[in-house]
């Protein structure tokens, strides 16, 4: 008892000081991984395990999703990144990606479209499987963003055991993928008279990417997981190399060097790097207006440092700030309602769905 | 002395192993840095392996040991108690456990390959013969009669061994060597940089060849030489914090440990010197 009067005295002291309070609106979510909102009052998750979910913010009630398609959960892998057609409204559309086995028996990465009607997903069809088999899933990426043309990035991560195939144009290790709705590959895409190359690759030499925002100036920016060290966020163009395994900040968890080497021309720099890491999870560009102090910055979620970094750049030089560490929680998503309300996922298989009030 | 020599032994043996394994995974990554086009000279070669052998060893050092312990152990009870006997049954017992805690390592991490080197088959044969070799290497070891300076000389090896990760890291990657001392190395002035590279560098570099002194010649000088160097550092650390007002820095418990580790090699040696004169 006295132990939790002293937490709750610091807890309520860490919000005063912060300037921020806090609402659990869901809680014992499954493994939640990735949240997108209908409406300011409805949101669409899923959970790792394979379930996809519609919450209700203000009676709390959640109804499953039938018809979902079966996924291999363990490891890093499961029910992963669910997004909305931007023209959803008009066509229902969702996309969402997943680990699962391929016709080999090993596990890659999906992306699959499908309508959402009356609770139920109709007309689906996987629209891409990654050329990248592994045996376990992990270092599957999954992040999904859509650009200005309507086509889509996927984030393919490197599967551990192939980093060096990150180097590679003959696979999907390590690589940005982009595609159009359907599955098939836009026209432009720079590789598409690259020998060996595959067509849908748009960048490369990436490692674990966890976030992957399109900005309303319509740039691209990912993050990524280094190893113990190294976590980067990238400003992503078509065809560039982004250095990885080649080039790193970090070392391998076993303490091995992975390359000596943090810098090599034809090879991208990052914006920033984190080390020590601090596990990036997700990211987000707030445009609303409800936190004018968070206006115009990328807000990264981040699980080892249980916090979320406010970063913005001025020129080349970043600033960085830390938010909401007084939750002290492994934060996996972090989202904005259509009025720019930020809602936060906590890690795990009893995680919460917290949203962030606005400073007084 | 007889019984001490056995866990000893496997500690040795443990680290030889180590020190066999990881240039498999430093080699075979060097071999890709190159393909891919990266500048890989001679001092990367030597930072990799060195670096490796080091960080990397550490993190499987124990891990080979366990393997070790209990495969020896088996292999012990075989000889005991059965016609096989000899230094092939041990060094096929050292095999038999890289092998199995390899495969282990892999089921209990994600299915994922923690070492580089042993993703492909011929790393995973290299990785067993250097298990073999470990196994032998520890049958020599046991095979004969042992005194205290086997245990004297292999806590001095492991002292340098230990060591060896700073003066790397000084002589390397010092940005990395001063943010773990608590300071951004870039942030002082170019005079200031100089200085303390230099004098770091120096510092365990001497503590380093000092303990392997140390532990070729057995004369307790050497050891004693390193232990005054750091605990020099931490009356001098506390003099820093207590006289000249600097911020507290509890590395001074450390260099108390490590200055009192070759300390107390020297003073075994003394005291075994005279009782044998006696």
């Amino acid at each position: 008892m006295k132990t939790k009067v002293i937490l709750s005295i610091l807890f309520f002291s860490s919000t005063v000081l912060s300037g921020y309070k806090y609402e659990t609106i869901l809680d014992n979510l499954d493994d939640a991984w990735s949240i997108v909102f209908l409406s300011e009052d409805k949101v669409l998750y899923t959970e790792m395990p394979g379930k996809l979910k519609i919450a209700s913010l203000s009676d709390k009630s959640i109804t499953n999703i039938n018809n979902v398609p079966s996924v291999q959960y363990g490891g890093q892998g499961g029910l992963s990144e669910v997004i909305l057609d931007p023209e959803f409204k008009s066509n229902n559309m969702i996309y969402f990606s997943y680990s699962a086995k391929d016709a080999n028996g090993k596990s890659t990465l999906f992306l699959s479209s499908a309508e959402l009607r009356e609770n139920s997903l109709i007309n689906s069809k996987i629209i891409f499987e990654a050329k990248a088999p592994r045996r376990s899933p992990v270092h599957l990426a999954a992040k999904i963003a859509f650009l200005d043309d309507g086509t889509i990035l996927l984030a393919s991560g490197d599967g551990f055991d192939h980093r060096e195939q990150a180097q590679t144009l003959d696979n999907h290790f390590g690589k940005i993928i982009r595609i159009n709705k359907d599955g098939s590959i836009p026209l432009d895409n720079p590789f598409l008279d690259t020998k060996n190359a595959l067509p849908e690759i748009y960048s490369y030499g990436h490692r674990n990417m966890q976030g992957l925002v399109v900005t309303s100036s319509g740039d691209v920016y990912e993050h990524e997981h280094g190893p113990r060290g190294g976590d980067e966020m990238n400003l992503v163009e078509p065809a560039l190399n982004y250095g990885w395994p080649a080039i790193t900040y970090g070392i391998d968890y076993s303490g091995a060097i992975i390359s000596p080497f943090t810098e090599k021309n034809g090879m991208e720099q990052p914006l920033l790097h984190w080390t020590p890491s601090i596990a990036p999870s997700d990211m987000i560009f707030y445009e609303g207006d409800i936190y004018p102090e968070l206006k115009n910055s990328f807000l990264v979620t981040a699980l080892v440092s249980k916090d979320v970094k406010k970063v913005t750049f001025i020129e080349k030089n970043n600033i960085q700030e830390n938010l909401f560490s007084e939750l002290n929680s492994r934060l996996r998503n972090i989202q904005s309602s259509p009025s720019g309300v930020i809602y936060l996922l906590t890690d795990g298989p009893k995680g919460k769905l917290i949203k962030v009030l606005p400073k007084e | 002395m007889n019984i001490a020599k056995y866990p000893f032994a496997i500690l040795s043996a443990a680290l030889f192993t180590v020190m066999l394994i990881t240039p498999i995974s430093s080699i075979s990554n060097l071999i890709w840095l190159a393909s891919a086009d990266m500048p890989v000279g001679l001092i990367t070669w030597i930072e990799v392996i060195l670096f490796d052998f080091q960080r990397l060893g550490i993190a499987l050092y124990a891990v080979v040991i366990i393997g070790f312990g209990v495969a020896f152990s088996v292999a012990g009870l075989i000889s005991k108690y059965s016609s096989y006997n000899g230094k092939y049954l041990f060094a096929i017992a050292g095999a038999a456990a890289i092998g199995m805690a390899l495969f282990l390592m892999v089921e209990l991490l994600f299915q994922t390959q923690l070492l580089g080197g042993n993703r492909s088959i011929i790393g995973k044969i290299l990785h067993c013969v250097a298990g073999f070799l470990g196994g032998y290497f520890f049958y020599s070891l046991v095979s004969v009669e042992r005194s205290y300076t086997f245990i004297i000389r292999f806590l001095g090896i492991l002292y340098a061994y230990l060591i060896l990760g700073s003066l790397l890291e000084w002589i390397f990657t010092p940005v990395n060597a001063a943010a773990n001392f608590g300071f951004v190395l870039n942030d002082l002035s170019s005079a200031a940089q100089n200085a303390l590279l230099r004098d770091f560098t120096s510092f365990f570099l001497a503590i380093f060849l000092f303990a392997i002194m140390g532990v070729v010649t057995l004369n307790p000088a050497w050891f004693f030489s390193a232990s005054i160097i750091l605990i020099g550092a931490a009356i001098f650390n506390l003099v820093a914090i207590y006289i000249h007002g600097t911020e507290y820095n509890q590395i001074f418990i450390t260099e108390f440990i490590l200055g009192g580790w070759p300390a107390i090699l020297s003073l075994i040696i003394i005291l075994k010197k005279d009782k044998t004169k006696k």
